[in-house]
Parts: C-alpha cells; sequence; structure tokens
C-alpha cells in the first residue's frame, strides 16, 4: 500500500476532519464516516487523516484494520453480510453460506468479478428468531433456505442486469 | 381502531414494510411500535379499540392481508380476520412474562416521546430532580433493588455506581454498553429499538446519582435501526429540556452522545470498549486501575449495559423493594433472554429470576420444532456454556447458572436439538473467540487458535487420543492467564461441551463418528441397491467421481474418494442415497 | 516504601513500583518478554505471572503494583505451569529457526554458519577460533569428517549444499601456514589434575576443553604418536600425518601433557592411575577389528581393516600379492582397498552384501575408489576363506539378494539358496566393524554390546572415572560423535572436579521444515570443486589427494551460505527462557501467524515470522523514540507488526534510531550490517 496507490477526491473529507477537529477520541467516528463518503477506505485517504489528525499512518492503520466494519478495498455494489451467529449456526448458516459461495463463485470477503456482490460472513446481525439471516445493503433476508438465498441473489442479479 | 404494526428490525426482515404500506394504500392511519418479543410470529398487526386497549393481535400478516385488515379497522368489527388472530397458545407466551425491561416494548411508538411518556416515561427522573434526591439516595435504592450488571457478569450496579460517584477528579463520564456483540443475543437492540427513552431515562438517572455530566452510549455500528431511533430520542429529549444543560431546571446537565462501535467482540470488555470510545484499537487494559477511577479520557467512568439501564427508572418508581421482591437469594428481579435456535416459539423473554430453564424453554418457548428431542441450552454465547437436558431443572439465577460452568451472560438462549453436535458447537464458538480476540495477550491470541485447530481436527475425523486432555489443559490455562474476560472465557463453550458430553468427543477421536450427524467429514454416504435404478443423476453430479456403476444398474460409492459433499443425495430422486 | 515477601525474602520496594521491579531489585529474576521499565506495563506475554498469597486470580508482576504485607510466590507450581503454557503458546507460534541445521546437525553443534560467514569475510583467524570453540583439530576434522552439517545444509534445496567440511580445512590450514592462530581464553589453574586414557579425537577434544578451564591435563596413549584413529586408521593420502602432528603440538602448547607409548594394564593399572589424578576419562577408543566368524580367518593374510592400516602407518610392509578383497562397505573399506591400491596391489576388491545404494561410505570416497581401479562387487559376502599352505587361496562367495528392511530401513541382504562362486585371492581385508579393546579395563562394567558402560553423566561404576567416545556406550562411530561427547564428558568432569552436579544442556530451538519452493527465487551458484590430483598419478603414492581450496574460492563458496540460523540466537530472551522453563517447543504448535521479511524501513530487516507480538518495538516507536513508525495491523491471531505503506519517506521518518531493534526480545528486528557502527 502507498498512499499514491488511490487518487480519492480528499476535498470531500475535509468537512468530517473539521467537525471532529476538536475531538481527540474520534479517530473511529472519523473512519466511519470516510467510509460512508468513499465506499471503503482508500489508502490516501487514510494518509490525509493521519496527517491531519497528527498521528501516524500505522496507528490509523491499525485501527482500521482492527474492525470488521472497515474495508480496505472498495466492496462490490452489493454488499451481502451473512449472519453466522449462533442461532444461525445451528439452523444451518453453513449450508446458506454454501449455496452462496456456489451461486457467486466467490468466498468469504470477496467481491464477483462483475463488482456486483461482495460476500462478507458477520458473527451476528441480532436477527436471531428468523435464522438463518443475511443483510444486503440495508434489507435483512431471514428463515432463508439455500434454495431461497440463491433466488434472492439472482433476483438482485437480474434487477441489476435491467438497469 | 388503531392500526400499529410491529416495527422492530425481526419485524421488519419478516416484511413488516411492506405490511405497513398496503395498509396504508388501503386507507389506514398505520402507527408502529417496537419489538413485541414474538418474533417468530411476525410480522405482526396490533389493532387497538377506541378504548385504548388492545382489540386484536394479527400474526404473520401478509400484503396480501391489509385490505380486509382495514376494513376491519374502518368497521370494527375482526371476526374476519380469525385466520390471522393470534392464538391462545401463543398468547401465553407473553402471559406468562413479568416485563419490566421490556415494559413498553411492543407497545408504545419508539420514536415519540410523548407515547413514552404516556406511559410514565421521564416521572422517575422528575421524581428525583423534583424532590432533591441526592446521589447517594438513588444508590441507596438501586442497593435495595439488588439490581446487577446485565451485560453478563452480573456485578453488582450500586457497587460501582458507588465507586465512579466517589472517585476524585472533577469530570466524569457514564457510559452505556450497547455493543451487542454476543451472537445469538439482541435484546439490547430491542430495548433501543422499542423503548429509547427508557434507556435515556436510566442513564440520567445514573449520570444524576455518580456525578457524571457526559454520557455516551456505544452501539454496534450492526444495529442501524437502533441508532436512527436513538438519535430520535435523543433529540426528542433534548428538545424536552430532558437532556442537556439544566434539566428540568434543576441544575443538573447532562449530554448524551451515540458512538457507534466498529464491529470487535472484544468492545463489550469495558476497558476495551474504553479505548474504542477513545477511537483506538478496542485492545483491553491492564485492570487496576478500573474504570471507576481512570476510565474514558482518564477520567472516572462507569459503564452498565442496556438492559441494566432500562430497569433504572423502573426501580426508581416503583421502589427497589418491588424489583427486589422478585427473584432469589442472589439475583433479584427480572432478566430478558432472547430464546433462538430448534425452539418453537423464539423471541424475547423476561421472567423473573428463579424461574428454571425448563420453564423458559418448555413453558414459555414451547419446546423444541418439528417434534425432535432436547439436547441443550447455550447460555452465555462465546463466553458460556451448553446446559444438557439433565440440568433444565436449574434455577435462573446468577449463581446456579455459574455453578453448571455456563453462566447468565447477556441473555442469549440457543436451544439446540439432536441434530446439533456439540463438538462443532465447541469449535464454532472458538472459531468465533480466535477471530474476535485483540490478538493482545499470548495466551488468548494463541491459545484460542490452538483451541479451534484442535476441534478442528476432531471435527474432521482427525482427532487424536488425548486430544480432549489437551483441549482442557488448554481451558484451564487460558483461563488462568488470559488478560481480560474475553479469553478468561473463551474456554467455557469447550470445557462445559467436554463436561455434559464427553460421549461425543469420543465417538468423534475413537468411532470417527458423528452421533449428531452434523460433522460433514464423518459422514459416509452408501447407496441402496434395492431403491438405485441405475440413472446415473449422482455419478453425474459427483464432483469427486466418486460414484461407479453402469447405465440401469445399481451404482456404488466409493468412500476413499467420496469427500462428502452431499451432492448424490440432492441428485437421488429416489431415494436411494443414504448418509450415516 | 513498602514491605512485602517475595520468595520468602522480605523486600523493601519503593511505594507505586510493579512486583516485577521490586523482584529484580531483591535479585530475584522473574522472567517476562513484553517489558521494559522505560514504558508502561502492558501485559501480554503471561510469561511473569505470579501468585500472590489470597488472591484467587495469578498477577502479572510487571503490570501489579507492590502493597505493603503482600506475600509472592514467583515460581509456585500454577505459576509455572502459566508462565510455561504461555512459553509453550509462543513458541509453538514462534517460527524462530533458531540454529541452521548445519549447526544443529553437527553432533558437536560446531557454530558452522558463524565460521563460513567468518571465511566469507576473511576472517580466517576467527573462524579458526570459532571451530576451536567446539574442538581442537579443525584441519585433521576437515579433512576426514563425513560432514553431518553439509547434507543437512538447506543450500542443497537451491543446488548443492556448502562445502563446509573443506572450507574448515582450507580456515584452518590457512592460518596454521600464515602463523596467526587467535590465542584461546584460559581459566586460572584450578589445581586439579585429570589423566586421559586415549589420544584420540575424543581424549586429545576433553583434554583441551579441561585444560582451558583450568586443570591440568595429562593424555597417555599406548602408541608412539597422539591422534589415536585420526593417524593409525586414516590414511595418509587422506590426512596427512603433519598436519594431524601440528595440531596435536598446538594442544601441547596449550598445556596439555602427553605420554605415549603407555599401555593401561602393561604400564600402570587404571586404578593406580585413578589414584594418581583428580579424575579419569576413559577414551581408548575401539581398536579390535570385527571378525566374521567364517571359516579361514586365522590364515596368513587374512587382516582386520583397522589392523591392516595401523600396520600401513607403522612402516610395515604387509605382503598383500596379486589379488585383493576388501569386504564391507564403510569408509575403513574404502581406506584399505585405496590404501592395497597404493601398496602396489594389482587387483583391488570391495565385496559388499548389498548394493552399491545402500555402502555407508562416503559417495566421493567410493568414487575415488574407482577412480584409482578398485572393483566392487555387490551382492555377495564371504562363506568361508580357502587357504592354501596356511595362506589365503581365495574366498567363497555367497550370492545375495536385498529382502525386507531391517529397523533402520536399509533392506536386509538374504543368501541365494546355492548360489556360491570362488574367488582366487591373495590377501582378505575384514573391514566390517570395530570393537573395544578392554583388557586393562577390567575394573569398569561393560554394556551388552561390550562397550564400557555409564551414566547420562559419563561416570563410571569407578567414583571419578568417567568414559566417552568409541569406547564408551553406543560403540563406534564418527570422529565428530566421539569429539562431541568428549566435550560433555569435560563438562561433567569440570563439574564433578567442581562438586557440582552435570546437566545436559537442553538443546531448545524452534525449527522449520523448509521445501525447494522456499527458495525457487534464489540465484544457482554452482558449489565449489576441491581440486585432486589425477587418480593416475595419486594411486602410486600416499600423498595428499585433495589439493585444497585456494583463497578465492573458499571465499566464494562461503558466500554462498543461506544464513539460515537466526542472528540473535545468543542474545534471544525467548529461548532462554524456553531452556530455563524446560519448554516442549513442539508440543503447542500448529498453523503459524502471517510471516513475512521486510526492509521497508532500509536499515532494519523485520522478520514477521520470528515475531511474538510483544509489541514492544511499537511501543518504544511511539513512547519513546515519538514516531510511531512501527504499528499493529490486523486483530486475533493474524495481527502483526507493520510499518504500514511503501511510502518513500518512511526511511527518513524512521531514521533507525535503534530502540526497537534493542528492544525485541527475540529476533525478529535486526540492525542490518551496512548501517553498523
Amino acid at each position: 500500500m502507498c498512499k499514491n496507490c488511490s487518487k480519492s477526491d480528499l476535498a470531500l473529507l475535509d468537512p468530517v476532519l473539521e467537525e471532529f477537529a476538536g475531538d481527540n477520541h474520534a479517530l473511529v467516528a472519523i473512519l466511519q464516516r470516510a467510509q460512508e463518503i468513499y465506499g471503503h477506505l482508500p489508502c490516501d485517504v487514510i494518509y490525509r487523516i493521519a496527517e491531519k489528525r497528527g498521528l501516524s499512518p500505522a496507528k490509523v492503520m491499525g485501527v482500521a484494520t482492527f474492525y470488521s466494519q472497515f474495508r480496505l478495498k472498495p466492496v462490490g455494489k452489493n454488499l451481502i453480510l451473512l449472519c453466522k451467529g449462533t442461532a444461525c449456526h445451528v439452523n444451518g448458516a453453513d449450508s446458506i453460506a454454501k449455496a452462496l459461495k456456489d451461486e457467486l463463485g466467490i468466498s468469504d470477503g470477496e467481491t464477483t468479478a462483475d463488482g456486483l456482490f461482495t460476500l462478507n460472513e458477520v458473527a451476528c446481525l441480532g436477527c436471531c428468531s428468523l435464522s438463518p439471516v443475511m443483510m444486503i445493503n440495508e434489507t435483512t433476508y431471514g428463515s432463508l433456505t439455500p434454495e431461497k438465498a440463491k433466488e434472492i441473489v439472482r433476483s438482485i442479479k437480474a434487477e441489476g442486469e435491467r438497469q | 381502531m388503531r392500526v400499529v404494526v410491529g416495527e422492530g428490525s425481526c419485524g421488519i426482515a419478516a416484511g413488516a414494510l411492506a405490511v405497513h404500506r398496503a395498509l396504508e394504500e388501503n386507507g389506514c392511519e398505520v402507527g408502529i411500535t417496537g419489538c413485541i418479543g414474538m418474533c417468530y410470529l411476525e410480522p405482526i398487526v396490533d389493532l387497538y379499540g377506541d378504548d385504548g386497549a388492545l382489540a386484536a393481535r394479527l400474526v404473520k400478516v401478509g400484503e396480501a392481508d391489509a385490505p380486509r385488515i382495514a376494513q376491519a379497522a374502518k368497521s370494527g368489527d375482526v371476526t374476519g380476520l380469525g385466520d390471522l388472530l393470534i392464538t391462545g397458545e401463543d398468547r401465553s407466551f407473553l402471559e406468562k412474562q413479568t416485563r419490566i425491561a421490556l415494559r413498553n416494548c411492543g407497545i408504545i411508538d419508539p420514536e415519540s416521546i410523548e407515547s413514552y411518556r404516556s406511559a410514565g416515561g421521564y416521572e422517575a427522573i422528575s421524581k428525583i430532580l423534583r424532590e432533591g434526591m441526592t446521589g447517594e439516595d438513588v444508590i441507596g435504592e438501586i442497593r435495595t433493588s439488588g439490581l446487577a450488571g446485565r451485560g453478563g457478569a452480573g456485578f453488582p450496579t450500586w457497587f460501582k455506581w458507588n465507586a465512579a460517584r466517589n472517585s476524585k477528579g472533577g469530570e466524569k463520564f457514564l457510559v452505556c454498553n450497547a455493543d451487542e456483540g454476543d451472537p445469538g443475543a439482541f435484546m439490547d437492540r430491542a430495548v433501543i429499538e422499542s423503548d429509547p427513552h427508557s434507556l435515556i431515562e436510566g442513564m440520567l438517572i445514573a449520570a444524576y446519582a455518580i456525578g457524571a455530566e457526559k454520557a455516551f452510549v456505544y452501539v454496534r455500528a450492526e444495529y442501524p435501526l437502533a441508532i436512527v431511533r436513538l438519535e430520535k430520542a435523543i433529540a426528542q429529549a433534548e428538545k424536552a429540556n430532558l437532556l442537556g444543560a439544566d434539566i428540568l431546571g434543576s441544575g443538573f446537565s447532562c449530554s448524551l452522545r451515540i458512538k457507534a462501535g466498529a464491529g470487535a467482540f472484544v468492545c463489550g470488555e469495558e476497558t476495551a470498549l474504553i479505548e474504542s470510545l477513545e477511537g483506538n484499537r478496542g485492545m483491553p487494559r491492564l485492570k487496576p486501575p478500573f474504570p471507576a477511577e481512570k476510565g474514558f479520557d482518564g477520567k472516572p467512568s462507569n459503564i452498565n449495559n442496556v438492559e441494566t439501564f432500562a430497569n433504572v427508572a423502573w426501580i426508581i418508581r416503583n421502589g427497589g423493594a418491588a424489583f427486589a421482591a422478585m427473584g432469589t437469594e442472589t439475583s433479584k428481579g427480572t432478566k430478558v433472554f432472547a430464546l433462538t435456535g430448534k425452539i418453537r416459539r423464539g423471541g424475547l423473554v423476561e421472567i423473573p429470576m428463579g424461574l428454571t430453564l425448563r420453564d423458559v424453554i418448555f413453558d414459555i418457548g414451547g419446546g423444541i420444532r418439528d417434534g425432535k428431542k432436547f439436547k441443550a441450552v447455550q447460555m452465555g454465547g462465546p463466553s458460556g456454556g451448553c446446559i444438557p437436558e439433565s440440568l433444565l431443572d436449574t434455577l435462573i439465577d446468577y449463581k446456579a447458572l455459574g455453578a453448571t460452568g455456563a453462566i447468565m451472560g447477556s441473555g442469549g438462549m440457543v436451544v439446540m436439538d439432536e441434530s446439533t453436535c456439540m463438538v462443532n458447537m465447541a469449535r464454532f464458538f472458538l472459531d468465533f473467540t480466535a477471530k474476535e480476540s485483540c490478538g493482545k495477550c499470548v495466551h488468548c491470541r494463541i491459545g484460542t487458535k490452538r483451541l479451534h485447530e484442535t476441534l478442528v481436527r476432531i471435527t474432521e475425523g482427525k482427532g487424536r487420543e488425548g486430544d480432549v486432555e489437551l483441549l482442557e489443559e488448554l481451558c484451564r490455562g487460558i483461563k488462568d492467564g488470559a488478560l481480560c474476560g474475553l479469553g478468561q472465557t473463551a474456554p467455557n463453550p469447550v470445557l462445559t461441551t467436554i463436561r455434559y458430553f464427553r460421549d461425543e468427543y469420543d465417538a468423534h477421536i475413537r468411532a470417527k463418528r458423528c452421533p449428531a450427524g452434523e460433522c460433514a467429514a464423518l459422514r459416509t454416504y452408501s447407496i441402496d441397491s434395492g431403491k438405485c435404478v441405475g440413472c446415473t443423476a449422482c455419478a453425474k453430479k459427483c464432483p469427486a467421481g466418486a460414484i461407479a456403476g453402469d447405465l440401469k444398474k445399481p451404482h456404488v460409492i466409493d468412500e476413499s474418494k467420496c469427500v462428502k459433499c452431499g451432492e448424490c443425495v440432492k441428485a437421488c430422486r429416489f431415494g436411494a442415497v443414504s448418509v450415516k | 516504601m513498602v514491605t512485602l515477601t517475595i520468595d520468602d525474602v522480605k523486600v523493601e520496594a519503593e511505594e507505586g513500583s510493579s512486583i516485577l521491579a521490586a523482584a529484580a531489585k531483591a535479585g530475584i529474576e522473574i522472567p517476562n518478554l513484553c517489558h521494559l521499565k522505560e514504558l508502561a506495563p502492558y501485559g501480554a506475554c503471561g510469561v511473569c505471572v505470579v501468585e500472590a498469597e489470597g488472591v484467587p486470580k495469578l498477577l502479572r508482576a510487571c503490570a501489579t503494583k507492590v502493597a505493603e504485607g503482600m506475600v509472592i510466590k514467583t515460581a509456585s507450581e500454577r505459576a509455572l505451569k502459566a508462565r510455561k503454557l504461555a512459553m509453550e503458546l509462543m513458541m509453538g507460534d514462534h517460527d524462530g529457526d533458531c540454529l541452521g541445521p548445519c549447526k544443529l546437525k553437527c553432533p558437536a553443534h560446531t557454530d558452522c554458519q558463524k565460521y563460513v560467514k567468518e571465511i566469507a569475510e576473511g576472517r580466517y583467524a576467527d573462524a579458526v577460533a570459532t571451530i576451536k570453540e567446539v574442538f581442537p583439530l579443525p584441519a585433521s576434522i576437515g579433512r576426514v569428517c563425513p560432514h553431518p552439517c553439509e547434507n543437512a545444509c538447506r543450500r542443497r534445496l537451491v543446488e548443492a549444499p556448502i562445502s563446509i567440511a573443506h572450507l574448515k580445512a582450507f580456515a584452518a590450514d590457512k592460518v596454521r601456514a600464515d602463523g596467526n592462530v587467535k590465542p584461546a581464553a584460559h581459566a586460572p589453574p584450578t589445581g586439579r589434575k585429570v589423566g586421559i586414557v586415549g589420544g584420540g579425537p575424543a581424549g586429545l577434544s576433553a583434554a583441551y576443553r579441561l585444560s582451558l578451564l583450568g586443570h591440568e591435563v595429562t593424555v597417555f596413549d599406548q602408541m608412539p604418536e597422539m591422534g589415536g584413529m585420526l593417524r593409525y586408521g586414516i590414511p595418509e593420502y587422506r590426512l596427512p600425518k603433519a598436519v594431524l602432528k601440528a595440531e596435536t603440538d598446538a594442544i601441547a602448547a596449550e598445556g596439555v601433557k602427553f605420554v605415549n607409548n603407555f599401555k593401561i594394564g602393561r604400564d600402570a593399572t587404571l586404578e593406580k592411575l585413578r589414584g594418581e589424578f583428580d579424575a579419569v576419562i576413559v577414551a581408548n577408543g575401539a581398536w579390535r577389528s570385527v571378525p566374521m566368524r567364517i571359516p579361514g580367518e586365522d590364515l596368513k593374510g587374512v587382516w582386520g581393516g583397522i589392523d591392516f592400516l595401523r600396520a600401513v602407518v607403522n612402516g610395515e610392509k604387509p605382503g598383500l600379492g596379486r589379488r585383493v578383497a576388501v569386504v564391507g562397505g564403510g569408509n575403513t573399506a574404502m581406506d584399505a582397498c585405496r590404501t592395497a591400491v597404493r601398496l602396489g596391489a594389482e587387483e583391488v576388491y570391495v565385496l559388499y552384501r548389498r548394493t552399491r545404494d545402500e555402502m555407508p561410505a562416503e559417495k566421493i570416497e567410493i568414487a575415488e575408489a574407482e577412480e584409482e581401479g578398485v572393483k566392487f562387487r555387490f551382492l555377495c559376502s564371504p562363506a568361508g576363506i580357502a587357504g592354501d599352505d596356511g595362506r589365503v587361496s581365495g574366498v567363497e562367495l555367497q550370492m545375495m539378494e536385498l529382502g525386507e528392511p531391517d529397523a533402520r530401513g536399509r533392506r536386509r541382504p538374504v543368501p541365494l539358496e546355492g548360489k556360491t562362486e570362488m574367488m582366487r585371492l591373495d590377501t582378505v581385508i575384514i573391514a566390517v566393524g570395530q570393537q573395544n579393546d578392554n583388557d586393562g579395563f577390567e575394573m569398569l562394567a561393560k554394556t551388552g554390546r561390550g562397550t564400557i558402560a555409564a551414566g547420562e553423566d559419563f561416570a563410571t561404576a569407578a567414583d571419578g572415572v568417567f568414559v566417552c567416545g568409541d569406547a564408551a556406550g553406543r560403540g563406534a562411530g564418527i570422529a565428530i560423535e566421539a569429539i562431541a561427547e568428549a566435550n560433555e564428558a569435560a563438562k561433567a568432569v569440570d563439574a564433578y572436579l567442581k562438586g557440582g552436579k552435570y546437566e545436559p544442556a537442553p538443546c531448545v530451538v524452534s525449527e522449520r521444515e523448509v521445501t525447494r519452493d522456499d527458495f525457487a527465487d534464489r540465484e544457482k551458484i554452482e558449489r565449489c570443486r576441491m581440486p585432486v590430483r589425477p587418480a593416475e598419478e595419486r594411486r602410486r603414492d600416499f600423498k595428499e589427494v585433495n589439493l585444497g581450496l585456494d583463497e578465492e574460492s573458499a571465499r566464494k563458496e562461503a558466500a554462498r551460505c543461506l544464513e539460515c540460523g537466526c542472528h540473535d540466537y545468543a542474545d534471544c530472551r525467548l529461548i532462554r527462557y524456553a531452556k530455563k522453563l524446560d519448554t516442549d517447543c513442539g508440543r503447542l504448535r500448529g498453523e503459524f501467524h502471517p510471516g513475512f521479511v521486510e526492509t521497508k524501513l532500509v536499515h532494519i530487516e523485520r522478520n514477521q515470522r520470528k515475531c511474538i507480538t510483544c509489541n514492544l518495538c511499537v511501543r518504544v516507536c511511539e513512547e519513546k523514540a515519538r514516531k510511531g513508525v512501527l504499528g499493529l495491523v490486523g486483530r486475533g491471531f493474524t495481527t502483526v507488526v507493520k510499518p504500514e505503506f511503501d511510502d518513500p519517506s518512511i526511511p527518513d521518518f524512521c531514521r533507525s534510531c535503534r530502540l526497537c531493534v534493542d528492544a525485541c526480545p527475540t529476533g525478529a528486528l535486526r540492525l542490518l550490517s551496512s548501517s553498523n557502527g
């Protein structure tokens, strides 16, 4: 990684940095906002944050890689969060994971070649009563079966192709 | 009639928003409420009569039901909705509960401060400020109530408040831990989504008691709806002069801010949470100093969990003694559980301490679904353990549950039936803790990894004689040597499954057999030559080329080549492939 | 001030100081790996845990402040157990690769990597000093050792191993020729006297070692000159007597007394000798040829292998006749057949009951023997020796085939029923093994195989009498094995003389498994070739076959070394505690955390494979250097230390203050030599 490998519009970050300028404890919040802006955390953005906050890039990187919310690479158009919580585990989350992997041809943390889907297995979405569960973008899908999961992904794909 | 749709995350995931829209399209004025707790019946629509009482509760409602619901709401005649009406049996799910923390959940509109106020909300803080109760008075009341930390550890709440109150150093902080990271638990999410003001009020009271003027709620980023509703509630409370400077003209000031977590289970540990609040990697600090002396920003801080705070206003209003009247000698009041897994009626359950596990799982939860047999209940998530059938009469009580090797925990109660492999269950949790370990101390970072590797080996049929003893040795060592609560409790799922399900471990290791039939690598597939018609469908699907046979003649599986993927079972239309 | 008790000692400590600091002040060392007193306590390694009376949890000594009346046990059973588990967990995830396989596989653990590097740098005297830290005969051993070091050398996974043995001989010859031997350090005289029976590699090594330790040592040998088998069992053309003599003379120059032509049992009893010395080491070797127990072995013209070689050294002229056969496939057989060629035998055969592949002799010896005209006959074994008038006339050969593998995995030769052959011969040399000559050592207990019995501490049943080398327990082996034992026996004798107890030092290391793939990107550099005299010429005389490496090729060869072993092994705190706590390094080994080696900091090499994530480097960089160049990245088991980004400004930013390198408790950080000084 290097600060020159990405060319982000850093001006978008300025209001965020300004907003938190007086708060010494805001690194996590700034990274969250940066990710909202850029979709992930590009290196130049991390550098910029480090510079403006008077921190070493290593420190910012340390925080960015500690939390599972942060992504250093761009994600697909549709981010699938597949719940692997206890209730989902007991109710067959592994078979859902396999179905999604078969359907999309990617494994955990990867993005499809067409950039349409990123699959992320997560610890718990807190929708245990509807397990197994996955969340695609803001929508939660519950009581999944492998077939149902594949169907959902296919319909999103079809929708994407229509557009 | 007033139409109210249950719109907690579970309800929404089950389709509540679509039902809401459809009802509106049919001319209804639709109100919302939070989580009713009967997640297994979502989406739920409540019809309230003009007297304000619940007239009908409709369950598993679909968009298509909207027209006739709208019709009924207009006419007040619900006879045409008989198929949607909740059954008496399902009603008992709620009737057997005692709701304090969840008192408003599924009843009030979470997005309306008025709705909260109409249910007696903010009376407790008003009373304190009006009557001039001191911090000691408040702490005394909490002490009388016997309230203990609901996040899992069960530490007496008054003691922590008192320590923070007595701690020297000007500025103090109050923090609500809403980083509900325990997989299988969603009580805190439900409380914030359904009754955010009760959290705010509880926190206000605590802040007043310890002398903090700044408070934070540390919420998981995975709970977007909870964050939105809490933001709204904070704005409403500020507007109503219930937050901010000079609250209700009392001279007491307290601000409240939301800090979104960024996804790290270890941040449930209070010192890690503080690190995270400060914008650092969430790595636990050494204790002492405890947060009550040196917490956020090096200042005295007090941290409690959502459910703990949700009880506080009730206690002040009803008196500590009323709270303490419920429960057992060592555990007072009620506790909320998220009942999930292979349970018939899953959802949120709040019961007085002192009921048995059997009461919750069988009386309230209706037992195991699909006619299967109960095997175990997992309590306390990655820090807890699995409790077997023989101990179902254990009281829900910090001490009694602790004696089983599990813990009360934050309230996750995942029920398992005979098809759940307990070794795999332990593997599942250690996979979780090994990934969630902050990486600081050796025992946790490497120890949980080695535990996980050993468990993987066993579930893959490569277990060796002595593996159970190795697991036990590592577990004891990690409990003794790990730096924080995450590491110290990480071995619990392994220890309890060994303690109660040793035979399953032995079956995996010695007989290379998974009694629950869950561990794929230990399954054996065979073709019943009587049923096989030789259609070749399985052979074509087999990715390993392990199935051989001529057309129209029975096929056979070469076990040495089989990769246990199960494709043949799915491919066979004659039920000829069996799995053992 | 606070008063507390640590390990039953009353200790005064400043208020606010840690248990670790209080213990250190009282001279009690509590192991720890992630603490530096200048930094805030961190508590990661879990090695410093101690037990405090009345406290249910173990306490981290680095992070727990002293309190009045505290009663601390730093080494209670529970604390030790937790400490050891922490060590085992760390070692199980520490891809330290502590010692190169050369050093590890050398029976005496000679630091090959070190002296090879010294040779590459042209520091020959240092190289010889390094070798002499282990044994005093580098030129001799360099010529004769079958070099287990080379056989293990990882360079073989690139193209061919480093020519370690030749380099050793080169350095020793060069230093001797240049006359710049570095003097060895002697301990002050102890006034204790040690007698050593046997002046071979074992006896001489033990003598040298004990002499450096300050003891007065006398070596007794039955032969006219020192050197033992190196002199009387290895032919001149492999190890010139002059080379050996120079090295034994050097030992004498260090103060060791030599007494030759002295045989126990003939010139004095062992008991008498014991009476004259404070301790005695028996290192008299295995000087008897093992007979085959076949008919005709008593005929004239039948020799034992080592008896034959010794006779030649002693100047005897054995009449070999025209046709000579040597029975056996080991190095002694090779020495015998090549000696027979040089004595003028017209046809020399080697008879071996297995095939070429199973021959224990070194490949180069076999090849050179063939070049010199020796003929090999495999899968045959003499069933009897025929005679004519009391003198050998031939052997009856039983033909063999290879059967099932034996315990060592070598396929067992099985006689082919009825297939025999007569071979006409004038001399038969039987080189199938050696055994002890125990005459004069009757007072010592023997093992089942006729060697002298001793415990792990080399002590025989007789008080103050020790045994090592070929004469001891496991019997005849290669010289460097005898030397390895001699060094340990010397330590045992030293401990005995000082009233202490000898404890074998555990060799605690973290070893890495490597494959060709690990070296796929290495440039291939041809291994040096030892120049030798042409076969036609050398078969006529006893002059040394090898001509020796020239300086240029030696340095080039040495520079091929991959430097596998960790630079920090000597100072590594991790290994020090692993040894101290008797850690089983492999028990809890599993997947390793992500490993990589990088030099982004230019002057500092960071080897993440060795990192134990103590975070000291990160903390000193942040808290002391105020730089924050390094940081933790990731979470859980995959947490690593990284200087983030390939930022070209990082080196300037870093400025190589070395604080991180100094803080690293193990070999994960290393200052590259370019910035030395």
